[in-house]
């Protein structure tokens, strides 16, 4: 072997120079995705429920079930409520006393099985429901202590002068000086006060309220309040009503059903003119995505000329009433609309009704309902724990505090 | 790698090149001077009679190259769906037109042709005190640019009556941010031009495209009087060739000159008014830049003064009318 090669004696691309560049390379990859995505990935995480359909939301995945179930029992659906009616039994006699405390002895929903909560909560339909003064009172008070509402539900002028630093809810880094403009569009002062109305009707979406022919009783009580832009067209008037004094909206049905409110507007402003002279209730300080879109539904309205007003929530009260249901027990990385505005009409109204909240894929007889009374489009799992937070109402309806319908209304 | 006998041809060649671009750009032959320009306008006066064989020519010309007729705006007929619609203003970008926006389009060009008489009005200073308001609105095909204000103060000078008024996506840019706020102002701010077009430079500049669509998106919500059109970017890269050719040196055309040409292939006869790119009036006293304002525009951008030249050759050739200073004299007080 008188000639050699000069370069091979270099390993020129040998095994270890080419394992050498194969893992620079990865490092290189896995660090440039760091880069390019970390943050992203990060704020994803935190990106729950308004953002990513919570519209959708009423329980959280937890239950595994079928589509096929769900859907057969909208045919069987008038056969479900036959067991239950307003109970001859008062609320305090004895009897009732016993069942209720039979819910209030389960502390923990994982105390028990879900069929047995779902037995005791039955039983518990004969009797009638009349509020105890002084739970909610005292309920009442722990309300106002914690959050407010009478004063910090939206921003105002008030509560939010000039120059104001918001900080949002979720993207706690992000802060959001109220400029001159945005300051124009709150109102003076909060618009509602302590107690002002006497029976007040919250209106979960859930698919129990599906065939429930609750929508006259809904539409007698003094205020109503719903969540996430619901359909209120005729289809439904028998079932969920159509009175509305205020309505709250995800930003993310904005951004996926109207563009942002980038393109057309006419059709958001059609949607929202069916509310009548319902008030637009928006997280806009929610997080930092949220709140462009929001500020544009104040412009757009402003524009068309409509009488409805826009409120934004007070970042500071949704973190309050988040804080304060979890002391209570509703771990969720994020509390859904419909238990911030049961935290506000408590502080609004003397009683307060609960319809459509039931957070379980099958109503109490054990039948499978839709997800919602229009359509059956799941949530994305893990936002939102709804069977604690309906747990939690009917803790609070057991011990007279709200009352929670589950059932068909007369 | 040495190569040192190269350096010197290498170096030559790219001073050469160096030169010739500057040459390209700031061409040999400069423009007349103002005054002197000022002096042949006065000493031509106001005689001007149309040269038909000249203007047929010219039309031929135009047709030839840029075919305004057809092209003027986008319309299903000349854009199909999913064509590649390259953007004229920018290097290289593209537009594919999908169902959403080739729905916005008018089937064909919307205008009655040959139309008859036209008007194209410019902005410049030399309009304010002028008193062309009824000339103009005589004709009957007015195009206006920018967004001009039609207010009670300017009536008698610039007239009331629009057909067509281009809006240049900076313009919502600045003055309707973006509309993506209130949108109530830019169609309040459209009124004045009744049911005229609004022509939209939306596929120039890849800026323009989103505020262009979302005018209109906002004219059609609120129902408004005014059709949109949008302005199709072969016709203004051709129309822009065009000149080129002729040696107007600019990054862009100015959308006035864009509305001369489409309307001399457009209409049977034209007259520009407020065409006057210079800081005196033919009486030697300093006018306003707009005759509205006298906001300067971003230099080296359009240039005025050559474009202005171009129709003033036109002029002296009989085949559009650039009317400077007044329409009616002065009533004595």
């Amino acid at each position: 072997m008188g000639y050699a090669d000069p370069s091979s004696s270099r390993d020129l691309l040998g095994n270890r120079t080419l394992f050498f560049i194969f893992i620079c390379a990865f490092a290189l990859v896995t660090l440039l995705q760091q880069i390019l995505y970390g943050r992203n990935y990060i704020k994803r995480g935190l990106q729950f429920s308004w953002q990513s359909g919570e519209e959708m939301g009423n329980w959280t995945g937890i239950f595994n079930f079928t589509d096929d179930g769900a859907v057969k029992t909208g045919s069987d659906a008038g056969a479900r409520y036959f067991e239950f009616y307003e109970g001859p039994l008062d609320f305090n006699s004895s009897k009732c006393l016993e069942l209720r405390q039979d819910i209030i002895d389960v502390k923990v929903l994982s105390m028990v099985k879900e069929t047995d909560l779902f037995d005791r909560w039955k039983s518990l339909q004969i009797c009638k429901w009349e509020m105890n003064v002084t739970e909610a009172n005292m309920f009442k008070s722990q309300l106002s202590k914690c959050c407010n509402a009478p004063s910090f539900l939206f921003t105002t002028q008030k509560n939010t002068p000039l120059g104001t630093k918001l900080r949002y809810e979720v993207d706690t880094s992000g802060i959001f000086q109220i400029s001159p403009e945005i300051f124009k569009i709150f109102p003076k002062d909060m618009p509602y006060y302590r107690s002002q109305f006497k029976k007040c009707a919250v209106i979960g979406n859930g698919g129990i309220l599906k065939n429930s022919k609750c929508g006259k009783e809904i539409d007698n009580a003094d205020f109503v309040f719903r969540c996430n832009l619901p359909p209120i067209s005729d289809k439904y008037l028998a079932d969920v009503g159509m009175k509305t004094d205020v309505v709250t909206i995800n930003p993310s049905i904005i951004t996926e059903r109207f563009q942002k409110l980038e393109k057309w507007r006419k059709p958001f402003y059609d949607v929202l003119q069916g509310y009548e002279n319902a008030s637009i209730l928006l997280p806009a300080f929610y997080n930092t995505r949220n709140t462009d879109v929001s500020i544009r539904v104040k412009y757009v309205l402003d524009d068309f000329e409509s009488q409805q007003s826009v409120y934004y929530f007070h970042p500071q009260y949704l973190i309050n009433v988040s804080r304060f249901w979890l002391i209570q027990g509703v771990r969720a990385k994020r509390i859904s609309s419909g238990l911030i505005l049961v935290t506000a009409a408590l502080e609004l109204c003397d009683e307060v009704h609960l319809y459509g909240f039931w957070g379980f894929p099958m109503n109490p007889s054990g039948i499978f309902i839709t997800h919602h009374y229009y359509d059956n489009v799941k949530p994305r799992p893990g936002f939102h724990a709804m069977p604690s937070e309906i747990f939690n109402f009917i803790h609070m309806h057991s011990k007279g505090i709200l009352r929670v319908h589950t059932g068909t209304c007369f | 790698m040495k190569c040192p006998r190269t350096r010197l041809p290498v170096g030559f060649g790219a001073l050469a090149v160096s030169v010739l671009c500057w040459l390209y750009v700031f061409p040999v032959e400069r423009l007349p001077d103002e005054k002197e320009l000022v002096r042949e306008v006065l000493q031509r006066g106001r005689a001007w009679s149309r040269n038909l064989s000249a203007l047929q020519g010219f039309r031929k010309q135009l047709n030839d190259c840029c075919h305004p007729g057809h092209l003027f705006s986008v319309t299903k007929v000349n854009t199909p769906l999913g064509v590649n619609l390259w953007f004229d203003g920018e290097f290289l970008h593209s537009l594919i037109i999908e169902n959403s926006t080739y729905s916005l389009f008018p089937q064909d060009t919307p205008f009655k042709l040959p139309l008859k008489r036209c008007s194209v009005v410019g902005n410049g200073g030399i309009l304010k005190g002028s008193r062309c308001g009824k000339q103009i609105d005589e004709a009957d095909f007015v195009i206006r640019c920018n967004l001009p204000p039609l207010t009670s103060g300017y009536t008698l000078d610039v007239g009331t009556k629009t057909q067509l008024v281009t809006v240049n996506p900076s313009i919502i840019e600045k003055r309707f941010q973006n509309l993506l706020w209130s949108r109530k102002s830019f169609v309040e701010s459209l009124k004045v031009y009744k049911s005229s077009y609004v022509y939209l430079p939306a596929f120039s500049m890849r800026h323009g495209t989103e505020p262009s669509l979302r005018a209109y998106y906002t004219l059609a919500d609120f129902s408004a009087n005014q059709t949109v059109l949008f302005a199709n970017p072969n016709f203004l890269r051709n129309v822009g060739k065009f000149w080129k050719n002729k040696g107007v040196h600019s990054k862009r055309l100015s959308t006035g000159l864009f509305m001369a040409s489409a309307a001399l292939s457009l209409c049977e006869e034209v007259t520009v008014y407020g065409f006057w790119p210079f800081q005196i009036d033919l009486k030697g006293s300093p006018i306003r830049h707009h005759y509205y304002d006298d906001v300067p525009p971003l230099s080296g951008f359009h240039s005025m003064p050559e474009e202005f030249l171009q129709l003033w050759l036109l002029h002296k050739s009989g085949i559009l009318r650039v009317q400077l200073g007044q329409c009616t004299p002065e009533e004595p007080q």
